[in-house]
């Protein structure tokens, strides 16, 4: 037990040490920081204003225009922008990038142009002398017949393939001229708004005790846990990998062998590189929360909270168990190849196919999320090598009884204990064989020797 | 310590086998080990001394025969009282001298506050203290076998098992690990170690087996290896016997040597009939002594004849 315990305190120690855990660790809360406080970050950004001189004949734009670009507009439009891109996960491509454009918060500068008497041709040369001598940057020639169809607004920028501000500049302008057309057909913005409103179309998840739940916000969650429960895997399959075929290839294995039993050996690496799994998702977990409990402070936020499922503490525990249960039974199948191998190159394709059923599950992962009660979820939320992922992705989504999460825990159990057995025989061979790759039948036969 | 069983037999190995598939590594084999004394381990490549050593320090298992340490069969618990450095061996790569040598003290069952001190020793003892906290890949291949001859050493252990030892290591380095080695043996360790380098047995062993082709071929005390071959060479210096040495009823074979020659009696000649001869030859004598084989010579006339 106390060599047993060794190991698994040099194994610990060997990963968390590193310098590629501490920045792991670091980096996922990081990227999350990043996709809620970015766009705030930016909304108190602002670079240098554009100036853009209007030509209004008519003098009715102008005014709708300024109030349409006015500093509470524009961060009213940001915020719902930001909402949408993280509520919206319908919306089309177009429509997201459009939304992402409107997070960058612009400001304009607009400078009434006195036509006085001018004729379009000398307004024109006017103003193009202005820009190129830096005093505006764009302008905008309003028609004085802005009322009919045919109407065209002539825009002349220095920065033309600024594309946000053009757009959003083309979107206040928009709706200036049709308050402005529908004020003159005596509709007043209210009753055009009021007219025109989609309908209201609440889409809601129940649960079987009829509790609502924010579909998007499901789909969200149900997929980040998936996407880390395989990252997971992958990368502490990986370590194992490696930690295995170190040992064999600087031959410390033989030294390992006179010293304590395979057995104890192969099962304390696994649990000392599970433990260290164990500690970066407590950390996330743990930041998650934090971060989340700083968020709802913040009123702006208080709605994207509203959206996320609420996880209770026993998903997490449910979360944690599968994590193991898959940790377990990848780094026993790594194991097994790490000690079948001779060099790290060599571990590397074997670890393909493993890799690829590692896939197979995230990809499940998805069906479950479409639909979490049909059978095919039923099925992969049972199975080894899947359900690791997919149950987690399952409860999130929409709980199944508690005698399924029980079965799958069962059979998952069941399935690291023969693979565990499986490749402490191999390793326990395996380690020891230096020179070749061993073959399928020749693993075969280190399994039942005695 | 070293003879808890007072039988002064550290080792006990009673007819031994161990098979890979089709293959005998390791056939038949019986032999022991005493304690307190050096046990020179020997045989030319794939002779099946690691599988045995591997069967000792109960990396493997014998398919038939027992295997007896300190009077009790062999089993894990077993393993603390051992020092093994295999033949292949190695450290990790990225990890500090002194964390690899503390982990392997605790696979040996030390606490780490005597590991400690332990490894404080040995590394002042190799002058390698300043290399405590740097990683192996700053190390030397010399230094890293030292680190590794000291992860061995380091809990004390009542019988030390050294494959190929000093391979890789420079004239120097050698000198200073057989001193440390002489310093076992006068401390009552049982010393067992394999080696190509005769020479090195010749000068550290009390005791031999070797074995070839998986089985034994000699055994025994130095002394009475040396002396079972020893009585049928002479080491000769002389003029005008050229016609006596060619003989082949006298002198079945000559090893000539920069100024004198070895001659390696036939069957049933007795020395002294030899001398009697050359003198009635008219030979002129300047040398004539009977010696011992080397260890060399009598492992290359044992594996090649075999």
């Amino acid at each position: 037990m106390r060599k047993f315990l060794a190991v698994v305190k040099h194994e610990y120690r060997k990963v968390v040490l590193k310098w590629s855990f501490l920045i792991g660790t670091l980096l996922l809360p990081f990227l999350a920081a990043c996709f809620a406080f970015v766009p705030l970050i930016i909304f108190s950004l602002k670079g240098e204003p554009s100036r853009i001189a209007i030509a209004d004949p008519t003098g009715k734009i102008l005014p709708r225009l300024e109030k349409n670009l006015s500093a509470e507009r524009m961060v009213e439009k940001a915020k719902k922008a930001a909402k949408d891109s993280l509520t919206k996960i319908d919306a089309s491509q177009e429509e997201k990038m459009r939304n992402n454009a409107a997070q960058f918060m612009q400001e304009f500068k607009l400078v009434q142009y006195e036509i006085a008497g001018r004729d379009q041709d000398e307004i024109r040369a006017d103003l193009l002398e202005k820009i190129n001598g830096g005093e505006i940057n764009a302008y905008l020639l309003v028609p004085a017949n802005f009322d009919s169809p045919d109407a065209r607004f002539e825009f002349r920028s220095r920065k033309g393939s600024d594309f946000v501000s053009n757009s959003t500049f083309k979107d206040a302008l928009n709706d200036a001229v049709r308050s402005q057309r529908l004020a003159e057909a005596n509709i007043s913005e209210e009753k055009l708004a009021q007219l025109s409103a989609p309908v209201n179309f609440d889409a809601k998840g129940i649960d079987e005790r009829g509790a609502e739940k924010d579909s998007a916000g499901v789909f969200i969650a149900s997929f980040v846990i998936g996407l880390m429960i395989y990252i997971m895997l992958a990368i502490y399959g990986q370590q194992i990998l490696g930690a295995v075929v170190e040992e064999k290839e600087t031959r410390i294995a033989e030294i390992l062998f006179s010293s304590a039993r395979p057995f104890e050996l192969m099962l304390g690496k696994l649990v000392g590189v599970g433990l260290a799994g164990l500690t970066q998702l407590a950390i996330w977990v743990g930041t998650a929360s934090i971060l989340l409990g700083f968020l709802a402070l913040q009123t702006d936020f208080q709605a994207i909270l509203a959206s996320v499922p609420t996880i209770t503490p026993i998903m997490v525990v449910y979360f944690l168990i599968f994590f193991l249960l898959g940790f377990f039974i990848y780094a026993s199948i790594f194991a097994l190849i790490g000690s079948m191998v001779t060099t790290v190159q060599e571990g590397g394709q074997f670890a393909f196919p493993p890799m690829m059923l590692l896939l197979v599950g995230f990809y499940f992962s998805f069906a479950v999320i479409r639909d979490p009660n049909s059978s095919l979820s039923f099925w992969t939320s049972i199975a080894p090598f899947f359900a690791p992922i997919t149950m987690p992705v399952r409860i999130i989504a929409e709980t199944p009884p508690v005698w399924e999460i029980a079965l799958s825990i069962a059979v998952n159990a069941a399935a690291i204990a023969g693979l565990v057995w499986i490749a402490s025989r191999v390793y326990r061979v395996g380690m020891l064989m230096y020179g070749k790759r061993a073959s399928i039948p020749e693993i075969w036969k280190w399994i039942w020797q005695a | 310590m070293s003879d808890p069983t007072g039988t002064g037999v550290t080792l006990k190995i009673s007819n031994v086998t161990k098979r890979f598939g089709d293959f005998t590594a390791v056939e038949d084999l019986s032999f022991e080990v005493r304690a307190g004394r050096v046990f020179g381990f020997l045989g030319p490549n794939g002779a099946g001394k690691t599988t045995t050593i591997r069967m000792i320090v109960g990396i493997t298992a014998p398919d038939n025969g027992s295997i007896e340490l300190f009077g009790e069969h062999v089993s894990p618990h077993l393993q603390n009282r051992i020092g093994y450095l295999p033949e292949e061996r190695g450290l990790y790569k990225k990890m500090k001298v002194v964390d690899q040598l503390k982990y392997f003290a605790a696979l040996k069952g030390m606490a780490s506050s005597d590991a400690e001190k332990k490894i404080d020793f040995w590394l002042e003892r190799m002058k390698l203290s300043e290399w405590k906290t740097k990683k192996t890949t700053d190390l030397s291949k010399g230094m890293q076998q030292k680190i590794q001859f000291i992860s061995t050493v380091l809990h004390d252990p009542d019988l030390l098992i050294l494959d190929e030892p000093f391979s890789g290591l420079d004239p120097v380095n050698v000198e200073f690990m057989i001193e440390v080695l002489s310093e076992f043996r006068t401390q009552q360790k049982t010393v067992i170690f394999s080696t190509h380098l005769m020479e090195t047995a010749e000068r550290l062993c009390h005791d031999i087996i070797l074995i070839n082709k998986s089985r034994k071929v000699v055994g025994g005390s130095l002394r009475e290896v040396k002396e079972s071959y020893g009585k049928n060479l002479i080491a000769f210096r002389g003029m005008g016997a050229d016609n006596l040495i060619s003989d082949r009823t006298f002198v079945e074979k000559v090893v000539s040597h920069a100024d004198e020659q070895e001659l390696h009696l036939a069957e049933g000649v007795d020395s002294q009939q030899l001398l009697r001869a050359l003198i009635e030859s008219g030979a002129e004598i300047t040398k004539f002594e009977i010696t011992e084989p080397s260890l060399n010579d009598i492992f290359i006339e044992k594996v090649q004849n075999a």
